[in-house]
């Protein structure tokens, strides 16, 4: 299955993209592409000569997934701005995310592991302009992101990764039975 | 009392503005609207670092920051506050510090359909009310325009007079807050720890006495303005003089060097505060044209008695009435004067450079003054220094 794989931060730094770059590697069985937003311009419904380049191919490679992962960062206990303007895009002109399979992972320094904006992400998926089929049931928030991975960027802890197994699994039946395509 | 109203929104049209300008003129007798837009910030940056936040950043942080209540008017994205909102809420509260922290704020929202914004209007407060903001949130008032192109008339006037109802009860219940929560002092706070204050005393000095009472008066008097960075470069304290060069804030109090400049300006005073503790140089002194006059700004290294670095002071003030002063002769009057007084003309001659001539002159009238005026407290009729001062002239 094809999954675009959505790094929710504009941070250098973020473990969030730890996070899917160890997803895309360890599920080698699905064909994951990790997804970087940080080229993407805030947000303006009065924007010169329409979407802009980095919008237009994130949805380009949107409607070439079969399925979505977002992995968001959580600031003041919501998505952090430079994620909510990747869907304001994308539910704009351009509607790449209608109908579409997504799962919501999360990583944050705190032992929460980014559970608020987990629920706002959601509610946002969910809205009338975005439309995507946001899957629920499990939830996997990986709290203390600092010392959650390795050196090689993998996760650490063997009942984390068990877990992350298990979620995957439920989604990837999911999106198969979502999918149009 | 003053508000900053953010428009949440960088759209060139929205009715979100319009309720704030609407805000503004309605309750002008009651408070001053001071509305702020965010399209000229740019995307939130964490990776940033402070040195490099643009001027952008800075005069928004400022507004907000020496505002006494906040008013978010917020629209609605896909069922959430927008990114471009967000974006500016993260400016405010992330580097250098968290300028919301115990902020009234208050949220607003029109929108075209009928639910007027109440989900984003209910994420806005989860924002404003999460440990990294720590806002005072209004709650139990809801200001929620529907209807929007019906509600307001080309004017900008709200029409619906029920929604102005509930938008004057809602803006005084928020007036009314900040103002409980400005009037809350450093002494109630004390009080409610159980914690000792001390409410009024003298400054024992070397040379006399002040009530703390007169020390302020004296530096709101002076017809120059103090501001004091202290030894660990934090933002300690200025003068409450009237009509400042410098416009200052109380809420600017306690920042560090760095939070309380803009950051281009940052190299130049570190340099400055650098070379005071290093010994390197006491003095710095900077001439320049301030709101249309002559200006004269100086730095100063404050040392205690042993030397040590207490901080910096700034002191700053308009020259123009001393370059007019100096213009009239002046201050060839007084070179005559003091020469009379002084028994080594050659001592006045010497004093080629204002400087010295200025030391020369601090030296003697300042004496004879003292004198002047231990006479005259021996003669009893002249109690008042300066009636003897002016006997010098």
């Amino acid at each position: 299955m094809k999954i675009t794989a959505i790094v929710g931060s504009n941070s250098k730094h973020s473990a969030n993209r730890k996070l899917l770059q160890f997803m895309s590697r360890h599920f080698d069985d699905q064909d994951i592409t990790v997804a970087d937003i940080d080229q993407v311009p805030m947000f303006n419904e009065n924007y010169p000569g329409g979407d802009p380049q980095p919008v237009i191919d994130l949805a380009q490679q949107i409607e070439q997934s079969n399925a979505v992962i977002i992995s968001c960062a959580e600031h003041a206990h919501t998505v952090a701005s430079s994620l909510k303007s990747v869907l304001e895009w994308l539910s704009y002109n351009l509607h790449p995310f209608a109908n579409k399979p997504v799962m919501i992972v999360s990583v944050s320094s705190f032992p929460q592991g980014g559970s608020r904006a987990q629920m706002t992400l959601r509610q946002i998926l969910n809205s009338p302009g975005v439309n995507a089929i946001a899957w629920q049931g499990d939830e996997f928030l990986l709290g203390n992101g600092d010392t959650a991975f390795n050196d090689h960027g993998d996760v650490k802890d063997e009942g984390t990764v068990k877990f992350l197994d298990k979620c995957f699994a439920e989604f990837i039946t999911f999106a198969e039975r979502n999918n149009a395509k | 009392m003053k508000f900053a109203a953010i428009v949440g929104t960088n759209a060139d049209f929205s009715y979100n503005r319009i309720l704030l300008q609407y805000m503004k003129k309605h309750f002008k007798q009651l408070a001053d609207i001071d509305v702020l837009e965010i399209n000229q910030l740019p995307a939130f940056d964490q990776d940033l670092p402070y040195e490099e936040q643009s001027m952008a950043v800075w005069q928004f942080k400022q507004a907000v920051k020496n505002a006494d209540g906040v008013i978010f008017s917020c629209p609605e994205y896909d069922h959430a506050i927008p990114a471009a909102l967000i974006s500016a809420i993260e400016w405010l509260f992330y580097n250098p510090k968290n300028i919301l922290e115990q902020k009234p704020t208050m949220v607003v929202g029109v929108s075209y359909g009928t639910q007027a914004t109440s989900r984003a209007q209910e994420q806005v407060r989860q924002i404003l009310a999460s440990p990294d903001c720590n806002a005072a949130v209004q709650a139990g008032h809801e200001v929620l325009v529907g209807k929007a192109a019906q509600s307001f008339n080309k004017d900008g006037n709200i029409t619906d007079q029920a929604a102005v109802a509930n938008l004057e009860e809602s803006f005084t219940s928020f007036v009314k807050l900040t103002d409980a929560l400005s009037k809350q002092t450093e002494e109630d706070n004390l009080m409610t720890l159980k914690q000792p204050f001390v409410n009024d005393a003298y400054i024992n000095f070397p040379t006399g006495r002040l009530s703390f009472k007169e020390a302020q008066q004296i530096f709101s008097t002076i017809p120059f303005e103090i501001d004091l960075i202290d030894r660990n470069d934090r933002f300690a304290w200025f003068s409450d003089k009237p009509n400042r060069e410098h416009v200052r804030h109380v809420n600017e109090i306690n920042e560090t060097v760095d939070e309380c400049h803009p950051p281009k300006a940052l190299p130049a005073v570190k340099a400055i505060i650098n070379s005071f503790k290093d010994g390197s140089r006491d003095m710095v002194e900077r001439p320049l044209i301030m709101h249309g006059h002559r200006t004269l700004i100086q730095y100063y290294a404050l040392r205690d008695v042993d030397g040590s670095y207490l901080g910096t002071i700034e002191f700053t003030g308009s020259v123009e009435h001393i370059i007019s002063l100096f213009e009239n002769g002046a201050f060839a009057d007084v070179t005559t004067g003091a020469s009379k007084h002084g028994d080594d003309a050659a001592t006045s001659e010497t004093s080629a450079d204002a400087t010295s001539a200025a030391s020369e002159e601090t030296g003697a009238p300042v004496d004879d003054a003292a004198d002047g005026a231990a006479k005259a407290k021996a003669d009893a009729d002249d109690t008042d220094a300066t009636t003897s001062a002016s006997k010098e002239d």
